[in-house]
Formats: structure tokens, C-alpha cells, sequence
């Protein structure tokens, strides 16, 4: 019995962490722009498939790089051009699809829709350029599996768990500590005044996408090192759930939105572990709908008083 | 001449704001622009430090000069980066999620002169002890004078020399007020600030000031130096109450 709970624990910490890797992302670009960028799920799946092309070009499956480079390598090259090339994609879609309706000072509505659409465009961009046919994401980590009685843990869901925190640890320190992290936070409190104190708004969004983005490629590789089969649209449900979970957490707060995500995570393996799994949507959304219910701000999320 | 507004005719949409205004502000200067409610004080502010359309007018005609050069074509963090004029604005907009030390030290986000820094933290405790007191504390929980103190703090943090000061009297008790302007004060004979002010409370406005203009529904219809106006039939009649 308590073996199975640990065994669970950690599955729900597995899960939790990708659904809080993918929240923080909401959360900052919501912060800054008062933005839910739909898109961002579906730059978790560009972020897997980038690490899919970049590691199968380092293992030398195309001609033009006939080199293949030893795995722990490829790991360790992939990761960093993978968050350096999501990010250009995420910056690249607020350039072209966010930036000129923020100009024209078009109402948030519409911008929600572009997300949308730019979430779709990404999808179906894969799809058209790669087909239908799913991806086999190379095993760059030799899997090994350690067995405590009857709990067994791979490396990599001790890798997934411990990179969630450490990257949550990290982004915390951005944001609390740093000058432009103190810009992102006082952009999402007075946008108005933000430029008053000499800060180029523009270069903090596209920081804040930077950001973003290049979490979401670590969970975009995280997930493909664990679950190696890669679809188009493999981002879409993922995606949406990690911002439900973001908004229960209380989407202006990273501590709300990374608790949001494990608290996602906990509640599906725990309805898992009780009823059959077709069940664990349907019950783990109602919870968080309750939750809701109760504290329609989230739970670390306040009601923003303005003081006249 | 620091700055020379010409002839300057601003829209916000449709509706024009002003209609060709001009005045000068000199080097270490104190200069207020008086009028009622409406009469286009803050959006001058605004359009000086070229704060974008939407929330920003629309210039449509004159130009801002700084040291004889357009401004128009400046971004507004360049303003400050780049002029070091610094704009504490009507409403205060601190940042109320953060403390009042992070506030200030935002200020100070694209400057690289720690020395001088180091200094002008200085100078703001020194002239406002109840930042310092209160530094730690989040800058919501702040009175309204408290806040408008951050506001100029703010200001002066970004290393400016020249301040564009919206309404700092407003929602001040007498005490708060006092404390402000004699801040204030001492900023422009010591430090050499050179200040332009805006006010509804003309009588307060024009003690502190060397010249002041009236504005009256985006137009100036009377300058001079202070002592003139407070003594000007019109001022005293429309502005001081008889």
C-alpha cells in the first residue's frame, strides 16, 4: 500500500512537472501582456520536434551531417539550440502576430483569437511540412531503472522531476531578484508607467517570450525523452491542460502557476489510481472546477486593488 | 533654451487637445503651467515624453525641441534614457507590487553610473526620510503622500535632470504637501534640477515657481514671471479665488 503511494507520488511529480514547465509560460506572458497565449502549447510541441531534429542531425542520421556524436553530447547540444530555437519561434510569432495588434492598441479579445490561431497555424504548418506519420524521438539517455521493493524510478523521471524544480528555482530568481525580472513584474502591475523609468517595453515582452519558450522546449524535451512518440498535435491537449493549470494555481503568480501544474498532476494519477483511466479527465477537471468555484482567483492568485 | 515647445497642435483621435501651444523652459529653471481641469496640462506632459497612442496624444503639427534638437521621433524610454527628462505622473502609477526600494532601483534599470547611483538613493532618502523608513514595504500599502513621494523618488532615479512633475500636490495633506515642495526646492538650488510643474492649485504653484503660463482649454493665454501672474487681475480672478 505505501509503496504504491510513493510509486504514484512520483508518477504525479512526472506529470506535474511538464504541466508546470508549460504553465510558467502562460503565466509570464499573461503577467506582461494580460495575454493567455493559446499558442504556447503548441510551442511545446515545436519545442519537441526541434529536439527531435537537432538530435537526430548530432547522431548523424542525415547525409549532409554524416558525423554521429556520442549521446551524452547530443544531449548536451541539444538541449541549449533547442531553447534557443523555440525561443526564436516564440518571439517570432509575437513579432508578427502579437506586436502589430498591440500597436494598433486592438482589444485583448482579438489577440486571444490570434493565439489561437497562431497555435493552429503551428499545428497544421507541421503537419502540412511533415505529414501525418509520427516521429520516433532518438534515446539520447541510457535508461536505467532502479527498484526500491516494489517502487521502480527510472533515471529520467528522477531527471524530469529534479529539472522542473531547478528551472522553477532559476526563473524565481529572474523574476524576484533581478532588474529586468522587477521590469516584468511592474509591466504586469502599470504598463503605462513602465517606460517613464527609461525600460524599452518591447525588449521585456520579448524577454518574457524568450523565457517562455524556452521552457517549454525543456518540457518539450523532457516529455519526448520519456514518451518518444512526437504528433502535431501532441501540444494541443497538453497544452490546455497545463493552462488550466496555470489559472487554478492563480495565473498571475510562477509560484500559483508551478503549483497549479503539479496540483494537475496529483489529482490525475490520484482519480487514475481509483477508477478506470478513461475517468481521469472528466474527475480531475470537475475537481479543479470546484477549486475554482471557491477561490475564482486561483489559489495564489489576489484581487488587485488600486488605490485612488 | 533646454527645451522649446512650438506651436505644438495635438490630437487624441479626432478631437484636438491643443492648439499650438509654445513656451520655453531654461536651463535650472522652475516653470508651471496653471489652468483648470481640461485644459490640456497633463497631455502636454504626455506629449513630451511621447507616450504612444492609444493612452499618448497624437502630435500633428509645431515640434518639441531639447538643446535645439526634435524629440518627436524618440521612443518614450529613450526620453529618459537619452534627455534624462523624467516624468512623475499625474495619478503617481508606482509600481504597487513591488517594494518601495525595488521601485527605485528599477528606475535605475538603464543607467550604469553606480557611483552617482549610490548617490541619488542618497539624495531621495534624504529628501523623502519616509521612503527609507518604509523601503521594505510593499509601495501599495503606502498613503497617498507617501506615494507621491515614491513617484518623485522614482523620477529623480532614473538620473534625470529635468523633471516633469503632474499634480504632486495632489490628494496631500498640508503637512505632506510642505515636505513636497520643500524637496523640491532644495533640488533646484542644489542639485540644479531644472523643473516644470503642473498644478490646478495656482497660488502654490506660482509661490514655488520663477514663471508660470495659464492654459486654458489648449491654449496659453497669459505668461510671465510668477510674481506677475500672482499679481495679474486675470490669474487672481479665474485662478486664486478672487
Amino acid at each position: 500500500m505505501l509503496e504504491s503511494i510513493i510509486q504514484n507520488i512520483f508518477n504525479a511529480l512526472q506529470w506535474g512537472s511538464y504541466y508546470s514547465l508549460i504553465a510558467l509560460g502562460y503565466c509570464l506572458v499573461y503577467g506582461v501582456l494580460l495575454l493567455i497565449n493559446f499558442a504556447h502549447g503548441d510551442i511545446f510541441m515545436v519545442g519537441a520536434y526541434i529536439a527531435f531534429f537537432v538530435s537526430t542531425l548530432f547522431l548523424g542520421h542525415y547525409h549532409f551531417f554524416p558525423y554521429a556524436l556520442s549521446k551524452p553530447v547530443v544531449l548536451a547540444l541539444t538541449i541549449p539550440i533547442t531553447m534557443f530555437l523555440t525561443s526564436c519561434v516564440g518571439v517570432f510569432i509575437e513579432r508578427v502576430a502579437y506586436r502589430p495588434l498591440r500597436r494598433k492598441g486592438a482589444n485583448r479579445l482579438y489577440v486571444v483569437i490570434t493565439a489561437l490561431m497562431a497555435g493552429l497555424i503551428l499545428e497544421n504548418g507541421n503537419l502540412a511540412l511533415l505529414g501525418a506519420s509520427r516521429k520516433k524521438f532518438p534515446e539520447l539517455l541510457d535508461k536505467v531503472v532502479y527498484h526500491f521493493g516494489n517502487i521502480t524510478l527510472t533515471n529520467i523521471k528522477i531527471i524530469v522531476i529534479l529539472s522542473a524544480f531547478l528551472v522553477f528555482w532559476l526563473l524565481h530568481f529572474i523574476v524576484t531578484r533581478t532588474k529586468i525580472g522587477m521590469a516584468m513584474r511592474a509591466i504586469s502591475y502599470d504598463r503605462f508607467a513602465v517606460p517613464l523609468m527609461g525600460i524599452p517595453v518591447d525588449t521585456i515582452i520579448v524577454f518574457t517570450f524568450v523565457l517562455g519558450s524556452s521552457m517549454a522546449a525543456i518540457a518539450g524535451i523532457l516529455f519526448a525523452m520519456s514518451y518518444p512518440i512526437l504528433d502535431p498535435y501532441m501540444g494541443a491537449m497538453v497544452g490546455w491542460k497545463a493552462f488550466i493549470a496555470a489559472v487554478v494555481g492563480g495565473i498571475g503568480d510562477i509560484r500559483g502557476a508551478f503549483v497549479g501544474g503539479f496540483l494537475l498532476g496529483f489529482i490525475e494519477i490520484l482519480v487514475v489510481a481509483f477508477f478506470p483511466s478513461t475517468f481521469r479527465d472528466l474527475i480531475a477537471f470537475t475537481i479543479l472546477l470546484i477549486i475554482l468555484s471557491f477561490k475564482p482567483t486561483g489559489i495564489f492568485g489576489v484581487a488587485k486593488t488600486t488605490k485612488i | 533654451m533646454l527645451l522649446e515647445i512650438k506651436n505644438l497642435k495635438v490630437k487624441y483621435g479626432n478631437i484636438e487637445a491643443l492648439h499650438g501651444i509654445s513656451f520655453t523652459v531654461d536651463q535650472g529653471e522652475i516653470v508651471t503651467l496653471i489652468g483648470a481641469n481640461g485644459a490640456g496640462k497633463t497631455t502636454t506632459l504626455n506629449t513630451i515624453t511621447r507616450v504612444p497612442p492609444p493612452e499618448g496624444p497624437k502630435v500633428w503639427e509645431g515640434d518639441i525641441l531639447y538643446k535645439g534638437q526634435s524629440i518627436l521621433s524618440m521612443e518614450p524610454h529613450e526620453v529618459v534614457q537619452k534627455l534624462k527628462i523624467a516624468l512623475a505622473p499625474e495619478g503617481r502609477h508606482i509600481f504597487g507590487n513591488l517594494s518601495v526600494e525595488e521601485n527605485l532601483k528599477l528606475a535605475t534599470y538603464a543607467r550604469t553610473d553606480e557611483a552617482k547611483i549610490q548617490e541619488d538613493y542618497k539624495l531621495v532618502y534624504r529628501l523623502f526620510p519616509r521612503l527609507y523608513e518604509r523601503r521594505k514595504q510593499r509601495s501599495e500599502s503606502l498613503s497617498g503622500g507617501e506615494q507621491q513621494m515614491l513617484a518623485v523618488g522614482r523620477a529623480i532615479m532614473t538620473g534625470a535632470n529635468f523633471l516633469l512633475l503632474d499634480e504632486p500636490s495632489m490628494g496631500l495633506a498640508p503637512l505632506l504637501m510642505y515636505e513636497m515642495f520643500k524637496a523640491l526646492k532644495e533640488l533646484n538650488q542644489k542639485e540644479g534640477m531644472t523643473i516644470l510643474l503642473i498644478e490646478q492649485n495656482a497660488k502654490l504653484a506660482l509661490e514655488f515657481a520663477h514663471r508660470g503660463y495659464v492654459l486654458d482649454t489648449g491654449e496659453i493665454v497669459l505668461s510671465g514671471s510668477s510674481q506677475e501672474l500672482l499679481n495679474s487681475p486675470e490669474v487672481k480672478k479665474a485662478y486664486l479665488g478672487g
